[in-house]
């Protein structure tokens, strides 16, 4: 077999095998882009923008009050431009659940928010589909077919200068399909290899422990606190002492690094006299975060340690850094948004010139590729509108909010799903409906915001200029706008796209 | 014909097997090996053969599905694997020098 060839099969089937959770990631990855800005939309109490003037004791303070477990843990982060109120998570010692609060910026002490999945709901998906170790495994794996499917791709290809300027829609369904594939394939080449590449990157140390395993003895603590030059106080089982103000720590942090602003704060086993502080440095016009951790004992403020990271995690910072897109603002992460789109088109085009060529040759079972299709490149999308309107149609008093929004996704896409099984004998009427029923739910989020907020609704959010808010809204319409126009041209048209009539006069 | 047929699919199958599962390990194998022999100090040696790992599991898996012969694909990936293991782990105290 000939190179190219051998590279054709392994693009085929390499790619064709994992492009549905594929398409689970990178859909979920490009909404995460504006996770923090869907967090915000989620929350009807940060609508109005307010300045907290809650500080790290006080959150503190909300902690002591209402958790009453040993805590092995638990760090918080003040408010920013994008999150303006402060964030709590904490774990309780001997267990590996992490609970999370977000406090209300507008009383004078914290109370926490009605509960919401909030946009990180879909950062979760995007790097472990909520299944904990597994579905990161899962997620690297499915990472290198990425990897290797760009690769085989770029192989295969021979005309990749001429082919990008070359779209045929009205060719037959084949032709036009592959044409889609490249276009998407090669406009994000660079950015779908990069992001491909940086993202199994952020979970090297669980994904190839080869290296910790020869250099450190397999010995954890001890490679993370050389390579990230961090410090680390063993347990003494002693009560703590009356703890030392944070807001003062932070104040001093602040005094040493000349001014930047401090990001996470956090407090290792807090009930215990080995308690330590750690104020992390928050800077966003870097790639790679800022490591001038400083350390302090938790009842003294005593400043233990400078942090002295070495320069490949420096390195793998700022490649987790290029992946995760905190840094430049919203015209980078609007960017990577529309990158990611391409990389959905891709994956969409690319099954569709699998299909269309097996057609072609007459091939049985398709019809449950096209079911699988319809079932995750409609049934996420449609059930992430969905959890977006259960978001306001669930009443704010309702304890455990946050699951019944799950319970809302995960139903909805399952019953995409069988609807998707039971319309399969027509997949042409059931791709019309499911497009008109996505732009009925994106048109009518922004309605239904304005009918359930008073300072969220697109016109109070445009009167004052607020467009991170307003931009969750004008995304809908356009979509919205867009899966009407697909919808009727689907419906207008009268030949099937993929008819016999169409190959055989290309033929 | 059948007999040509299942032989294509035990080789499909040992090819798979060899990406997947042969990939893996040589680029196991080389990320011990450089984080080991790098000239450079200990963190740094680490992180840069661990980011490297995945290039070698790629590069791989594209090797194996473009050779020509699945017995000397494995041949070669199991030599490399145990030669640069060996050459990582029986490198004594210097594999941990900071």
């Amino acid at each position: 077999m000939k190179l190219r060839q051998s590279m054709a099969g392994l693009h085929t089937w390499g790619g064709l095998l994992p492009i549905w959770l594929l398409f689970v990631i990178i859909f979920a990855g490009t909404v995460a882009c504006f996770d923090k800005e869907l967090n915000r939309w989620m929350r009807p109490a940060l609508h109005e923008p307010v300045v907290s003037r809650q500080g790290a004791d006080d959150v503190r303070g909300w902690l002591q009050r209402n958790v009453t477990d040993e805590l092995h843990a638990f760090w918080m982060h003040g408010p920013t431009a994008r999150e303006p109120y402060w964030r709590l998570g904490w774990e309780v010692d001997g267990t590996e659940t992490i609970h999370n609060v977000a406090f209300d910026p507008r009383g004078a002490q914290p109370e926490p928010m009605p509960e919401t999945l909030g946009g990180d709901f879909f950062f979760k998906l995007h790097y472990n589909l909520h299944a904990g170790d597994v579905g990161m495994y899962a997620v690297g794996l499915v990472g290198m077919f990425m990897l290797v499917a760009l690769i085989s791709g770029l192989i295969i290809h021979r005309r990749i200068f001429k082919d990008f300027f070359t779209l045929r829609p009205n060719a037959s369904g084949q032709r036009a399909w592959l044409d889609a594939h490249n276009l998407f394939g090669v406009l994000g080449f660079p950015f779908h290899l990069i992001l491909a590449y940086t993202g199994v990157a952020i979970f090297v140390a669980s994904y190839m422990p080869a290296a910790a395993q020869v250099s450190y003895s397999g010995d954890p603590m001890a490679y993370f606190g050389e390579v990230m030059g961090s410090y680390h106080r063993a347990e003494m089982h002693q009560p703590a002492a009356e703890p030392y103000s944070l807001d003062a720590l932070i104040a001093e942090s602040r005094r040493q690094w000349g001014g930047a602003q401090a990001g996470w704060i956090s407090v290792h086993h807090p009930g215990d006299a080995s308690a330590v502080v750690d104020i992390r440095q928050w800077d966003r016009s870097r790639i790679g975060t800022p490591q001038n951790t400083l350390t302090y004992d938790a009842a003294t403020g005593e400043l233990l340690n400078r942090q002295n990271a070495s320069t490949g995690y420096r390195a793998y910072l700022w490649l987790a850094g290029l992946h995760m897109a905190q840094f430049g603002g919203s015209l980078v992460r609007l960017l990577y948004m529309l990158l990611g789109l391409c990389g959905c088109a891709m994956l969409v085009g690319g099954v569709q010139v699998w299909l269309a060529k097996r057609e072609g040759r007459g091939a049985q079972g398709l019809g449950w590729i096209r079911v699988l299709n319809a079932s995750v490149f409609a049934g996420l999308p449609l059930a992430s509108l969905a959890l977006l309107w259960s978001n306001r149609l669930i009443p704010t008093g309702l304890s455990e909010r946050a699951v019944w929004e799950t319970g809302v996704f995960v139903s909805a896409w399952l019953l995409v799903v069988l609807w998707s099984v039971l319309s399969r004998s027509n997949m042409r009427r059931l791709l019309r409906n499911q497009l008109a029923l996505g732009a009925l739910l994106a048109l009518g989020l922004p309605v239904l915001n304005g009918l359930t907020t008073e300072a969220g609704h697109l016109a109070a959010s445009l009167a004052r200029a607020d467009w991170t808010l307003a931009s969750v809204d004008l995304f809908m319409l356009a979509a919205g706008v867009v899966c009407t126009a697909c919808a009727w041209r689907l419906s207008s048209e009268r030949a099937p796209a993929f008819s016999g009539a169409s190959r055989v006069r290309e033929a | 014909m059948s007999r040509s047929t299942s032989n294509s699919r035990w080789k499909l199958a040992s090819r798979v097997l060899a990406a997947l599962v042969g990939g893996y390990a040589v680029a196991y194998a080389v990320t011990a090996f450089l984080a080991v022999y790098l000239p450079l100090a200990r963190p740094d040696r680490v992180v840069l053969s661990s980011l490297a790992s995945f290039a070698v599991w790629t590069a791989v898996v594209i090797y194996v599905f473009a050779a020509r012969s699945t017995t000397r694909t494995w041949l070669l990936l199991t030599g490399t694997t145990v030669a640069l293991c060996l050459a990582a782990f029986l490198s004594g105290e210097w594999r941990a020098r900071p």
